[in-house]
């Protein structure tokens, strides 16, 4: 029954993302990589740690923004969790996860400048929203039972600490380490966009060609991230945040006049921002304004953002398939499961822009650069989520080996939390097209680039806002498709 | 103090028990006989229903929370005795004084010695044995127990069932053990096809006289 | 958990409210190498803070955006913009001044570059046989990456560049744009004649691969701009001292970091032929 019901869908999910293969701007037109090839793999080989002048500095201020940032979010998560049978926070919870940090960010920019407070509030926003949604789902899954067992009487606070919320403890422990590994991840990446962490030289680095730097930067970065399990204990936590806020740089003024300048013009529609008074001319031409906006870019940037996710979608989900045994000791012996971790380390951990521009170098620019890097990076996620999962699974003695044992036993086994982690997954594939301006795809979030680029933040909040529905449609449309074919989901989501 | 006066009951859109009329006392030692099936858990809900915040209950499924230690699960008990402030301070470290409490709970029962091991990491029978603490330490004065010495040795379900019936004045138990049936209590409910089908003092009856309630 | 989440947050507010002295800061656009800028600029910050006795920061930015905000919200007072990022800043300050413009920058102009394979010759013609390959401008906020070459594009086609290339895309900065063309990743782009001579002397172009078609007429660009509110900042005069400042620069090695000949005094109309351009291609309101 079930395998029947994940078995068309997968089948339905293959169809879409081969129509859409069809209509997507693919194309192969490069020329000459292998100048600039040989200078990346040269800087592969020769990494110089020297080059980057504050890397220490840059590696701490990576760190503290994420555990801050986390922290926040976890605190506001957590809460939500707790209301979130509320229909407002629910709602207010998708939208806030549905606008990706660098674009809270860039927002946050406009608001506070360059200072500590935009980087953590841009990891907490949109973390929260994410912790709210996958607390609140841990502790519905929670055991129900001993919550029947406590004495009448017992106040609702009791209860839940006391019988629902151990059981889902170590879940909630262990979705935390995971999102803070994707914290590291984004805190670094914020540094693309000014804020004084890794990302900042690396971009730097990057952009001038200087590949030794670069690729000296991604080890470092590697191995803050694969060895994360080392030195982040429970214990030491409350350590690392009370270090954090030291290491964050000096803090500049926050003006209350920048913050409401921000809410009362910058974001003011223009139509609206130049009328002089607010009568049925404005209001149509700011109908007008919106509508201009809507066809010649949200409808259009719509079309191709969803062709780009659906194609990307499945090839990760075909990725993962052949990454997880990688990690698997039912698989690999020790040295080619180390092989394995540092191969989906690296895959996972460089950024999807990074890994774009490396393939436009090969195949020129059009869709096929963004679906190899994001399929290999999504891939990489859930290979690795799956691979952990599969080493818990009962297996027995005489289980066969090899191929048949990957065909017939841990597929059929992994294959529903394999989908449920895919779906999981969607939303984020949506939200992280949107960085991928610089292959002349013209996505929802090339058009919000463009709208910041040129400092109109009116066109570029709409824009996220409709960017923001279009993944809550997503979302919505993923736990509809999970219910329908009941996929059990456990704690580790992505 | 129970009564039921043609009480129906369904679980899961069957009708399990129907026309139920019964009378418990207090200071009455009830066992609930019959074969599985025959609506011992369902009327044992029931009756719990009436009483919730005298009653404690053992429900067949010892409900533990794996994660946290024996003590933890047994101090559930006295969660509505305390303030939810002190509960949460317990919590993240336990009281010298709640485990000074606890202790002899545990002792009685043979478990002195798992005090502070996880819950999920117990076998069977240690389980339920914690389930039965949890209920004792609540202090009421009903108990209603669902097969409370299913998973655990005649040894210690003598003993048990000692400790449940010296901590309380009403005790209704549901039980498939025949002799412990009639040595633990004073009355005999025997179940059979959803109504009651005898009712009588334990006194004078012999396990023999209860193989009705298993035949068709 | 919630407890040590709580310190967090406290020491969230406690730093959020921790302000630094207020030194005279001002950024730059970050048009090529951001390791020379950097060593540009902090010459350039210890001169100002010798000539004109305040303490003098620069920060780094990582886009033209982010630079004008960066000037609108005070966090700096001086910056080293472009044409099209200098009118946008002063739009959004009103009463903020231009200062001085290289000697080179009131004549500024783009190179369209091609990759060797198209054939295109260098010419005084614009290249119109540039039309249906893909084309890639340098950052979105550029004046001569991306605010002269549309507008040359637009003027020559009647046609936004979407309509007269294949494909057209966003490097990003100008070396970028120079990478992207010699690899053939694209086959023309526009670049800021200034980066393509610097990278050409440094031997990071090979002049088999990619080749200049086409220079457009010249426009004005690089240039400094202080906030209207500097004076009463820093003291009255405090802008007119500046700008003597930055006019006399003469160490030849401060001038060759950026490069150019000299400093000339710049004032806002200068650059109305900047304004007058993007607005008609549409990137100003």
């Amino acid at each position: 029954m079930e395998r029947s019901g994940a078995f068309k869908t997968s089948l339905a999910f293959i169809g879409v993302a081969i129509v859409c293969l069809l209509i997507a701007d693919i194309e192969i037109s490069t020329l000459d990589p292998w100048r600039e090839m040989g200078r990346m793999a040269l800087g592969v080989v020769t990494p110089n740690f020297l080059a980057v002048g504050q890397l220490g500095e840059a590696l701490a201020k990576t760190v503290a923004f994420a555990f801050l940032g986390v922290a926040l979010g976890v605190v506001v998560g957590f809460a939500s969790a707790l209301l979130f049978h509320f229909g407002p926070v629910r709602w207010l919870s998708a939208f806030v996860r549905a606008i990706h940090e660098l674009f809270w960010a860039l927002i946050f920019l406009q608001i506070f400048g360059l200072t500590p407070l935009t980087g953590i509030l841009a990891i907490a926003i949109p973390y929260g929203g994410i912790f709210a949604k996958v607390y609140s789902e841990i502790l519905e899954e929670a055991d129900p039972r001993p919550l029947a067992a406590v004495p009448h009487g017992a106040s609702p606070a009791a209860a839940f600490f006391y019988a629902r919320l151990p059981d889902a403890w170590v879940h909630i422990k262990s979705y935390t380490l995971y999102r803070l590994e994707c914290g590291l991840r984004s805190s670094a990446i914020l540094g693309f966009v000014g804020l004084p962490t890794l990302g900042f030289y690396l971009e730097s680095a990057f952009r001038q060609g200087h590949y030794s730097e670069v690729s000296a930067l991604l080890i470092l970065f590697y191995v803050l991230i694969a060895s994360l399990r080392l030195w982040v204990k429970a214990r030491l936590v409350p350590l690392y945040l009370l270090a954090a806020p030291f290491f964050l740089g000096p803090g500049a003024e926050i003006s209350l006049a920048n913050i409401t300048r921000f809410f009362t013009q910058d974001i003011v529609p223009h139509p609206i921002r130049a009328a002089e008074t607010l009568d049925f001319a404005a209001l149509g031409a700011w109908a007008d304004w919106m509508w201009q906006i809507f066809t010649t870019q949200a409808l259009w940037g719509i079309a191709a953002t969803l062709i780009l996710t659906q194609i990307a979608l499945v090839a990760s989900g075909a990725l993962a398939l052949v990454f997880f045994p990688l990690i698997s000791r039912r698989f690999f012996g020790r040295f080619g499961r180390t092989l394995g971790h540092g191969f989906l380390v690296v895959t996972r951990s460089t950024p999807e822009y990074i890994l774009a521009y490396l393939f436009l170098q090969f195949w020129g620019p059009s869709m096929l650069p963004a679906i190899v890097a994001l399929a290999l990076h999504n891939g990489a996620v859930i290979g690795h989520l799956i691979g952990r999962h599969v080493d818990e699974i009962p297996l027995r003695p005489d289980a066969p080996k090899g191929l048949n044992l990957y065909a017939y036993e841990v597929l059929p086994r992994v294959y529903g939390q394999f989908l449920a982690f895919l779906f999981y997954r969607w939303e984020v594939i949506l939200r992280e097209t949107a960085i991928l301006g610089i292959l002349g795809i013209l996505t929802l979030g090339f058009y919000v680039d463009s709208a910041i680029a040129d400092i109109r933040m009116d066109r570029a909040v709409f824009l996220i806002i409709i960017t923001a529905f279009l993944n809550i449609g997503v979302d919505a449309l993923s736990r509809a498709i999970r219910a329908k074919i009941r996929l059990t989901t456990t704690p580790e989501r992505t | 103090m129970f009564d039921l006066d043609k009480a129906s009951a369904s679980y899961n859109g069957r009708v399990v028990l129907r026309d139920i009329s019964l009378t418990v006392r207090p200071g009455e030692r009830v066992a609930l006989v019959g074969e599985s099936g025959a609506g011992k858990s369902t009327l044992l809900n029931l009756l719990y229903q009436q009483h919730q915040a005298r009653a404690a209950l053992i429900p067949q499924d010892p409900a533990l929370v794996w994660t946290l230690s024996v003590f933890h699960n047994v101090y559930i008990g006295s969660l509505h005795r305390h303030k939810s402030l002190y509960n949460l301070l317990n919590l993240v470290r336990p009281r010298a004084r709640e485990v000074e409490r606890v202790r002899p709970v545990l002792r009685r029962l043979g478990l002195e010695d798992k005090i502070f091991t996880p819950a999920g990491e117990l076998s069977g029978g240690q389980r339920q044995r914690t389930a039965v603490g949890r209920a004792l330490y609540q202090g009421r004065d009903v108990l209603l127990g669902d097969e409370p010495v299913s998973a655990v040795d005649v040894h210690q379900a003598r003993a048990v069932l000692t400790a449940i019936n010296e901590a309380h004045d009403t005790v209704i138990l549901a039980m498939h053990d025949v002799d412990l049936a009639l040595a633990f209590t004073d009355r005999v409910i025997g179940l059979k096809g959803g109504h009651i089908a005898l009712d009588q003092p334990t006194s004078g009856l012999k396990p023999s006289d209860l193989d009705s309630l298993y035949t068709n | 958990m919630s407890r040590k989440l709580g310190l967090g947050l406290l020491f969230l507010l406690i730093f959020a409210g921790n302000a630094v002295a207020k030194d005279f800061v001002f950024t730059a656009i970050p048009d090529e190498d951001e390791t020379r800028l950097a060593q540009r600029f902090d010459k350039v910050a210890a001169y100002l803070a010798k000539e004109l006795g305040v303490p003098v920061r620069y920060i780094p930015v990582k886009s033209y955006a982010a630079a004008v905000t960066a000037f609108r919200n005070n966090q700096v007072q001086l910056a080293w913009f472009g044409g099209l990022s200098g009118v946008r800043a002063r739009r959004l300050v009103p009463g903020s001044k231009a200062l001085a413009q290289g000697q080179e920058d009131r004549f500024f102009t783009t190179f369209f570059i091609a990759h060797a394979s198209t054939g295109l010759k260098p010419g005084e013609a614009f290249p119109e046989k540039i039309a249906g390959l893909t084309f890639t401008f340098g950052s979105k906020g550029s004046t001569s990456g991306r605010l002269m070459p549309e507008f040359h594009i637009r003027k020559w086609f009647s046609k936004a560049p979407s309509e007269v290339f294949s494909r057209v895309g966003f490097s990003g900065n100008h070396s970028r744009t120079i990478a992207l063309v010699q690899s053939g990743a694209y086959l023309v782009g526009a670049v800021n004649f200034k980066v393509w001579e610097n990278e050409m002397k440094a031997g990071r172009i090979d002049p088999d691969k990619v080749r200049v078609v086409w220079k457009t007429p010249p426009y004005p660009d690089y240039h400094w701009t202080i906030r209207g509110d500097a004076d009463r900042a820093f003291g009255a005069g405090f802008s007119a001292r500046v700008k003597r400042a930055l006019l006399g620069i003469k160490d030849p090695a401060l001038l060759a970091s950026f490069p150019r000949k000299s400093f000339v005094a710049a004032k806002n109309s200068d650059y109305e032929p900047i304004l007058k351009v993007g607005k008609s291609i549409g990137l100003i309101d």
